[in-house]
């Protein structure tokens, strides 16, 4: 029997998934448990093992394709076996619908009590292919009960089923209803469930965590420690340091602070304008801005800056949207907004897809520098240290004490020279030290 | 205490409010010298004569008008309809006139007049003569509805009905007629609007109206030796509703069944539910709230049928023993 391989769902909310690379081609022999394929979703990279032994055939799915769940995209055969008909879905589209006809003269004839044939017909079960338990063979209505049910969609794991009292008692208890296991009907989560939940032990948080306990890999932090280990694992990281006299940048970010003192407006933060200038710069590095999605690199239109904040169970990236065509102002609303409604947990997923380049700042914590880990696909990311005074020879031989920032860009050195990185950061570097480039 | 039927203690509210006050009489069809269908003005018509008990002929409208008429000037009636299914019959003077009358005069007037009725199935009387229609009243603002489960109830409800200064549509159940139960001699009243917990429990809250009261009480008894630990619930008015009790018990065991002969579609349980749903008793349900109430058909004449129709003792245990442990 051929066994399908089919799209498969590892995230809560996915709805479709990017070949990345099949590791084993056409015709090859394939066994059980062996990783043939790489996928994508929007959040993660994943191995798919093989569903069966035999011989990898009709492949539909391309590096590239982005295919909806559950969607077949190869079969794994027998030797000697055919595929099965409709295997590849042009196919099966084009077929003609004579044997569509076929197939009902069939169901007609299958031995069913009226009611069964009713129930069948209102539910659309095809009736032949329901298992029939009546007498002499006749499909029943308990039968076609049961394939009804098998029909039904399974609960998704990202539909939240609580009790209102397990919400209430969640709410009271402050418990992240999430993290909770149900053990009522669908997996109910039941109030006993909330009021029995350890929370030192369920909260991956850095608050409250005594040593020598253990905190099981859950949740936002999973997610993060996936995405960590097969960036640092696949992709070949190479690192640039630069360190930029912040003088002028720092000069030009309380021009517009008094402006928008002035005006009333909210202040620009240093991010901000880090965003607006590392954008600014992005736009004439199309290299830095781009994917490897299996066997192309994708050079992305937008540019789209993600901001990583630190939470206190982890992180998130909210990501500004085409920041190299927003004004400073834009930029700083967005960025305050995205912030603020990131540390109350209020970011929705739209805020935190799209990124097509990073920017991580560990200078409030005082680090002088830095090497972080590409937020994949993304091609680069950019290591912020602190603003320290140093003693610098400006280039007349005089000695003077200047702010001075020290920036990191991590490079997908698959994809990105040396050299290109280099000119990179060499710009970001003339663009830091002298912000009216940006506009220039 | 003295124990009488839930027919005697009907018979003796009214006796004793007639007793009392000579504005009370009764109205109905053959409730004098015949003693009532279902014999409960029994012996009425010797005691207070033809002028305060009065047989009409077969109109259900007329008779229900002048009950209505007669309470528009002082008189407290008490109009019998001898199966509720001829409420129908009853509705334009009951719904249109007796429970809009004191508000369109703005309370210069008031109807105190209460029709009496029996409701429900189990008698083989079929479908015109089994019919549970509580919920048609319910909706009517200007009317109250009681619908008594014990005897005890029965008199204490009647006499605040007669004495309620608004149309009370007041529901006996047929079955109910015959089961005995402890009822002082003298004089009480039950105040319309407070429920009645039946069985105290933890594990969860039945609600439950009529019949389905005594068939709830048998159902927590077995469901008792399963470790399953019911309390019952009577709201014993359904206009005015005592909320404050249901939703006190659905907060206390998290999880509710509502059981009514009516059908289930309109049926009054869809109110209970709306109104728990509504309440702060929501944040404490611990699973869906469930209805177990008559099924969509007309009462049918064959007895199997006739029994498979509305809520039977199996049927609650079934799905009390489903809620309480959580398999739904």
């Amino acid at each position: 029997m051929a066994v399908e391989m089919i799209m498969p769902k590892v995230d809560m909310d996915q709805e479709t998934g990017t070949v990345v690379e099949w590791l084993k081609t056409e015709g090859q022999q394939v066994t059980e448990g062996e990783i043939i394929l790489v996928i994508e979703t929007d959040k993660i990279a994943i191995d798919v093992e093989s569903p069966g032994t035999g011989i990898l055939q009709g492949i539909s799915a391309q590096p590239g394709d982005v295919i909806p769940i559950g969607t077949v995209i190869a079969y794994i055969l027998e030797e000697g076996e055919e595929l099965p008909e409709g295997a590849v879905k042009t196919q099966a589209a084009q077929a003609s619908s004579a044997p569509a006809a076929q197939h009902l003269e069939e169901s007609s004839r299958v031995q069913a009590t009226p009611v069964a044939k009713k129930m069948a017909e209102s539910h659309n079960i095809d009736l032949l292919t329901v298992p029939a338990t009546g007498k002499g063979g006749k499909v029943t209505k308990k039968d076609v009960q049961a394939a009804i049910e098998l029909e039904k969609p399974e609960t998704s794991a990202g539909d939240l089923i609580a009790s209102p009292a397990a919400r209430r008692t969640a709410r009271i208890k402050g418990v992240d209803l999430s993290l909770v296991r149900g053990t009522g009907p669908g997996g109910r989560i039941q109030a006993s469930d909330v009021e029995s939940f350890q929370p030192l032990i369920g909260t991956p948080t850095a608050v409250g965590v005594k040593s020598g306990e253990s905190i099981p890999l859950i949740g936002m932090r999973r997610t993060i420690a996936e995405r960590m280990t097969a960036s640092y694992q696949t992709i070949p990281h190479v690192q640039f340091t630069v360190s930029v006299d912040m003088t002028k940048f720092i000069q030009v970010r309380e021009d517009y602070n008094k402006l928008a003192l002035e005006r009333g407006d909210g202040k620009i933060s240093v991010t901000a304008l880090l965003v607006k200038l590392v954008a600014m710069t992005l736009s004439n590095h199309p290299m830095l801005n781009s994917s490897l999605v299996g066997d192309n690199i994708v050079l992305h239109q937008d540019i789209n800056i993600g901001v990583a904040v630190a939470l206190e169970k982890g992180l998130i990236v909210p990501v500004i949207k085409n920041a190299a065509k927003k004004g400073i102002r834009a930029i700083a609303d967005e960025t305050n907004d995205l912030v603020t409604r990131a540390r109350s947990d209020q970011l929705s997923s739209t805020d935190v897809k799209g990124g097509t380049f990073t920017i991580t700042n560990l200078g409030p914590f005082g680090i002088e520098q830095f090497n972080a880990i590409i937020n994949s696909p993304e091609a680069a990311i950019l290591a912020v240290g602190a603003t320290q005074q140093e003693v610098r020879a400006l280039p007349d031989k005089a000695i003077a004490i200047r702010p001075v920032m020290r920036f990191t860009l991590s490079a997908d050195h698959r994809i990105i020279d040396g050299s290109v990185a280099a000119r990179f950061v060499a710009d970001l570097k003339e663009t830091l030290e002298n912000p009216i480039l940006m506009n220039y | 205490m003295r124990e009488i039927s839930y027919l005697e203690a009907v018979r003796e509210a009214m006796t004793q409010e007639m007793e009392r006050d000579p504005r009370v009489f009764l109205i109905g069809e053959d409730i004098g010298e015949y003693g009532g269908a279902f014999q409960v003005s029994y012996g009425m018509l010797e005691e207070f004569g033809h002028e305060r008990i009065l047989d009409t002929p077969i109109t259900e409208l007329g008779l229900t008008g002048a009950a209505t008429g007669a309470a528009l000037i002082g008189m407290r009636p008490i109009a019998e309809i001898m199966f509720m299914d001829f409420t129908t019959l009853a509705s334009e003077q009951l719904v249109n006139q007796a429970a809009k009358l004191r508000y369109m005069f703005g309370g210069q007037s008031t109807v105190p007049m209460v029709l009496r009725t029996p409701a429900g199935s189990g008698t083989g009387a079929a479908e015109h003569h089994s019919q549970s229609f509580e919920n048609w009243f319910v909706h009517v603002p200007g009317l109250k509805v009681a619908m008594p489960s014990t005897p005890y109830d029965a008199k204490g409800l009647l006499i605040s009905s007669i004495r309620d200064n608004n149309p009370v549509v007041f529901i006996e159940h047929k079955l109910l007629y015959k089961t005995k139960g402890e009822v002082p001699e003298e004089p009480y009243e039950i105040p319309l609007g407070q429920a009645d917990i039946k069985r105290e429990g933890k594990d969860l809250t039945i609600i439950a109206t009529a019949i389905m009261v005594k068939k709830s009480q048998e159902a927590a008894e077995q469901l008792a030796q399963e470790g399953i630990d019911v309390e019952i619930v009577d709201p014993r008015t359904l206009r005015p509703l005592d909320t404050e009790t249901i939703v006190n018990s659905v907060k206390k065991t998290g999880k509710v069944l509502i059981v009514h002969e009516a059908v289930k579609t309109g049926g009054f349980g869809g109110e209970l539910a709306g109104v728990i749903a509504e309440s702060e008793a929501f944040g404490y349900l611990e699973a869906p709230i469930l209805r177990l109430a008559g099924r969509e058909v007309p009462i049918p004449y064959n007895r199997n049928l006739e029994r498979a129709a509305v809520p039977q003792v199996e049927d609650i245990i079934e799905k009390a023993r489903q809620l309480a442990t959580l398999k739904v």
